[in-house]
């Protein structure tokens, strides 16, 4: 069984389901996993911090905000805030180098917030598939914690 | 403007507009390649950000895109999206004989983002006229992947203020007949301030 998250989202689920995000650019994808009570989320966020004031729209297309609403989902869902585990994909640079101060470099700020949040909730990561300049599809197994990453361009694919 | 706050008289607008510009492209594309090409009307959609690679067909299809900013009097971006199919055929036609599949060499960058930057410069430029606005594209900037990858970036502008994104789309192609189309999605994807400018300018206010 399989669940898609789409731009913007964050889902949880339990072992054996498997999430996906597909088509990761810039945004990133961040895996959160309890390996004890077998239960993950994923969040497919897209900008690097909510704003202090004047947020508009959802919460879950910000890495902090998303990453902050994946834990309490969890915890709610019965998981531990200290076991929990982080895997981090995405964050690339589509379009190339030379002209980064065209686009700020989105995906590096996203990358950084995502490492910083999960820092500050002394989450761990153990694996961590970011940067470059290609695009990936994530799928997160619940039943391992492993993730794959995928990329179609060159047809390579990573567990971490 | 919120998007959503768009009535159907404004729609209409953004939609003639976008036909008059993507009339005067396809003209350069088609003196470019030396085929025809032919234009659907321009489809306005308001959309759920995340719904936006749905829209293209998938997140996963490999796409070739192609981006430029708009600077001068508006603001917003305009990305150029073709198919791999679509941008290989492309290539055979300004290139002469290419290999078998799309494979991305200096020479084929450099010659689709000119086709990139030849057709918004006359989208632009047909544009700044009716709005009596200067409108100027950025160097355009191109990527191969998959087109969620590909439009992310474009969101990210787009969801600092919502989670709706317009998107301004006209499919182009060669002889409708013929298996060997060239076909493409282009999209102007205006911020939303930008948008009160259009709407003073060409009489479609409120």
């Amino acid at each position: 069984m399989s669940t898609r998250v789409t731009i913007a989202q964050v889902r949880i689920d339990q072992s054996p389901a498997v999430l996906k995000a597909y088509g990761l650019g810039s945004c990133v994808a961040v895996a959160l996993y309890d390996p004890e009570a077998r239960i993950g989320g994923l969040g497919h966020l897209l900008l690097p911090n909510r704003p202090k004031k004047n947020a508009l729209g959802s919460e879950s297309k910000y890495v902090d905000a998303g990453i902050l609403e994946i834990v309490d989902q969890l915890v709610q869902a019965g998981a531990n805030q200290d076991r929990l585990i982080a895997k981090v994909a995405g964050g690339a640079n589509m379009f190339e180098t030379s002209y980064q101060t065209l686009i700020k470099s989105i995906g590096a700020r996203n990358a950084r917030s995502a490492r910083a949040t999960l820092a500050s909730l002394g989450i761990p990561i153990l694996g961590e598939e970011i940067g470059g300049n290609r695009g990936r599809t994530v799928e997160f197994d619940l039943a391992t914690g492993n993730m794959m990453v995928y990329c179609a361009r060159d047809d390579d694919q990573v567990s971490i | 403007m919120p998007f959503r706050e768009l009535n159907s008289v404004q729609l209409d607008t953004l939609k003639e507009v976008s036909n008059i510009g993507m009339g005067h492209a396809a003209t350069a594309l088609s003196q470019m390649i030396g085929q025809r090409v032919n234009l659907t009307v321009p489809n306005v959609t308001i959309t759920e950000i995340s719904q936006v690679p749905e829209h293209l067909g998938g997140a996963e299809k490999m796409m070739v895109g192609i981006t430029l900013q708009i600077l001068g009097d508006a603001r917003g971006s305009i990305m150029l999206l073709f198919p791999e199919e679509s941008a290989h055929r492309l290539l055979c036609s300004l290139l002469g004989q290419q290999e078998k599949g799309l494979v991305m060499t200096e020479v084929s960058v450099s010659a689709l983002k000119e086709v990139g930057n030849i057709l918004a410069s006359a989208y632009l430029s047909a544009l700044g006229n009716l709005l009596n606005k200067t409108l100027i594209p950025s160097v355009p900037l191109l990527a191969y992947d998959m087109a969620g990858a590909v439009v992310d970036h474009a969101l990210i502008d787009l969801s600092q203020s919502g989670d709706f994104a317009m998107m301004i789309e006209t499919d182009f192609g060669g002889e409708p007949d013929q298996d060997l189309a060239i076909k493409g999605h282009f999209f102007l994807l205006p911020d939303p301030v930008t948008l009160n400018i259009f709407f003073s300018d060409v009489g479609g206010a409120v």
